[in-house]
């Protein structure tokens, strides 16, 4: 009985405001729609909202087939923000991030896998003489190592042999004078999980890899799970929210997302020149497959690969 | 963090109207809702993102009058704002409530002060909202969002909503007057032990007052009182600087008296669980209270009939600041009571 007395009396339709409202929010929403109306001529979600709605409920209330995968009812949720590393002027106010949610009892090796950084798939050298051999080794498989940095403690990623102590050079380096940085110390990242750290929230730490690409990493809430929650173990870490960055397109045929870079190209206007893979071969090679005029070109790969 | 325009004013007004209707019973605030047809208040063509943020900050706003330091009366309101800005959202599936981890003790603390003053319908709507599964324990109370801004808004909320900050009472709690008590007779005890006479003190043993815990909880009271009375005054003072006539002053003070013994009432009933009574016997005190004032109806009137006062004192301590009341002519300016030495005097 109790639930009754706050329905309406008759079914309205939610997306009409009613006339005669006394409530301010209502009062304000309506001119706000109106001048929406004026001004937009076609009153659609464009692609990015509905991609981040997307992102953001598309996991809601999953479970898991096999029960097993079920993620147990204290366990708890954390939200992380993952600052890109890219560096463009439009970005000095607001930093371009992902939103990552995290499970308590995950470890800090899942949480590194997840992280898709376009520094990883660069590939190094000028294959200008040779394009065809270009897509080989990915800086991912070549440099291994990574960090994450926590309150005063690296944790490094020492799963495969090749890699490599990154934190050494900056705890020697503090150790070396009285800098006052108190004591920090190294550990391996896949022994700990997220239940054993102590955290800060909001407070910024570090994820590094690569030797030099650095990501700032906030943690944005923590709380227990939900019944509403994604309850699949195999689904975290979960991306919710994800940053769109505009790709380059080809300088030829303005379509295709950019794939080579060339520099000090005789036969481009620009330097640097982006082309996508078919102009670029179209316009640097001949028939056989011989370099055309002097330049040197590299594989590009662009941040916004991901979207 | 952005906040909606225009909902913190109407929360606030309708979070007035139901403090001013003087009661926590659901179905008055039920009417006002209903009055203002509150539950509009997400409509207009939003789409699902924006809908989604948009609930999210409506939740928020009002969780924030759900916690200390708003008065009982704002909580319960709150409460009730929440139950229906949760039912009657428009999200599917629903938004949450997030309370922090901190502030559960205090909102159970709450839930038994509700049901321990029989307040049966609020703890129903309360445990409604539990078992829908409305609640986000989180570790902080609001969700972070990263935005430059050239200033912070600094969200000032109405200072009519909040408790006076009553230092004297956070001090002297029923905890506090509790362990006083038993101090006190463990005291007494040893002095009939060590002295002569097995049943009594020996006289020269007498060193300190012995209703002196009593006397503490009504200086504490009268403090209460004395503040509500001055927050009051301020608040007429700052309607009646326009009015200059004299007959209007007369009124006014007039009822200010009857206000006064309002107020009093309203404080006494607050006050329980602020200063309650030492020993369970002072139970019925509430159930005097509201047999005796007609006017007020805090509460529901409770079916089983309690045995009156065992113990006089209480009682006539208790009638004699009513008669206090009544007949004392209202000054302008109240000053602060003296608290003499003498037991007796402090009742007049």
């Amino acid at each position: 009985s109790i639930d009754t007395l706050m329905s309406s009396d008759k079914e309205k339709d939610p997306d009409v405001i009613p006339e005669d409202s006394s409530l301010l929010t209502l009062r304000i929403r309506k001119k706000a729609l109106e001048r929406r109306e004026e001004t937009i001529i076609v009153d659609r979600a464009c692609r990015q909202e509905t991609l981040a709605y997307e992102m953001e409920s598309h996991a809601i209330g999953k479970r898991p087939d096999n029960p097993t995968d079920l993620v147990e009812e204290g366990e708890l949720l954390l939200t992380l923000n993952i600052f890109y590393p890219v560096i463009f002027q439009k970005h000095k106010d607001h930093k371009p991030y992902q939103t990552v949610l995290v499970l308590g009892s995950q470890k800090l090796a899942e949480l590194r896998d997840s992280i898709s950084c376009v520094s990883d798939l660069q590939i190094g050298g000028e294959f200008s003489s040779q394009p065809d051999q270009a897509p080989e080794h990915i800086s991912k498989d070549l440099y291994k190592s990574a960090f994450f940095y926590f309150e005063g403690i690296f944790y490094n990623d020492k799963r495969y042999p090749d890699c490599r102590d990154l934190s050494r050079t900056i705890i020697e380096w503090s150790e070396s004078h009285d800098r006052g940085y108190g004591n920090l110390r190294s550990v391996k990242m896949e022994d700990y999980t997220f239940n054993d750290l102590s955290l800060k929230i909001g407070f910024p730490y570090l994820f590094c890899h690569q030797g030099n690409c650095e990501h700032i990493i906030i943690i944005t809430d923590i709380r227990l799970i939900h019944h509403d929650d994604c309850l699949d173990r195999n689904l975290y870490p979960l991306l919710i929210k994800k940053h769109w960055l505009c790709t380059r397109k080809c300088f030829v045929c303005k379509m295709y997302t950019a794939r080579w870079v060339t520099n000090k190209d005789s036969l481009a206007p620009e330097d640097p020149c982006f082309f996508c893979d078919v102009c670029f071969r179209m316009l640097h090679y001949d028939v056989e497959g011989n370099k055309l005029g002097e330049f040197l070109a590299y594989p590009y790969v662009d941040p916004g690969i991901f979207n | 963090m952005s906040s909606v325009p225009g909902l913190q004013a109407d929360c606030e007004e309708l979070l007035g109207a139901f403090q001013e209707a003087d009661t926590v019973r659901f179905e008055r605030f039920a009417e006002l809702w209903r009055e203002r047809r509150f539950h509009t208040i997400f409509y207009g063509r939003i789409r699902a993102l924006e809908r989604n943020k948009l609930t999210k900050k409506t939740l928020e706003l009002a969780q924030q009058y759900f916690l200390p330091p708003y008065a009982f009366q704002i909580r319960v309101g709150a409460l009730y704002l929440l139950y229906g800005l949760y039912s009657t959202q428009l999200c599917q599936p629903k938004q949450k409530i997030r309370i922090a981890l901190k502030d559960w003790p205090e909102i159970q603390r709450f839930q038994q002060d509700l049901i321990d003053s029989q307040h049966y319908d609020a703890a129903y709507i309360f445990r409604t909202l539990r078992l829908a599964r409305a609640f986000h324990f989180t570790a902080m109370p609001k969700l972070l969002n990263y935005r430059t801004k050239k200033k912070i808004q600094e969200n000032e909320f109405k200072e009519e909503f909040k408790d006076p900050s009553n230092r004297v009472n956070s001090l002297i709690t029923n905890d506090v007057l509790e362990e006083l008590m038993n101090i006190h007779d463990h005291y007494q005890k040893m002095k009939c032990v060590i002295s002569a006479d097995k049943s009594q003190p020996d006289k020269a043993l007498s060193l300190i007052k012995d209703e002196f815990v009593f006397t503490l909880k009504d200086i504490t009271l009268e403090h209460q009182e004395w503040q509500q009375n001055r927050m009051k005054l301020f608040l007429n003072a700052k309607e009646t600087d326009e009015i200059s006539n004299k007959k209007e002053e007369g009124t006014l003070l007039e009822s200010e008296g009857s206000e006064r013994a309002n107020a009093l009432a309203r404080i006494k009933y607050r006050s329980y669980s602020a200063v309650v009574e030492a020993s369970k016997s002072r139970r019925h005190r509430q159930v005097k209270l509201e047999s005796s004032e007609s006017g007020s109806n805090y509460g529901k009137s409770p079916n089983r009939s309690k045995k009156n006062s065992r113990r006089p004192q209480p009682a006539r301590r208790r009638d004699s600041l009513e008669i206090k009341v009544a007949k004392e002519t209202v000054t302008r300016h109240i000053g602060m009571p003296v608290i003499t030495e003498e037991d007796n005097s402090d009742e007049e």
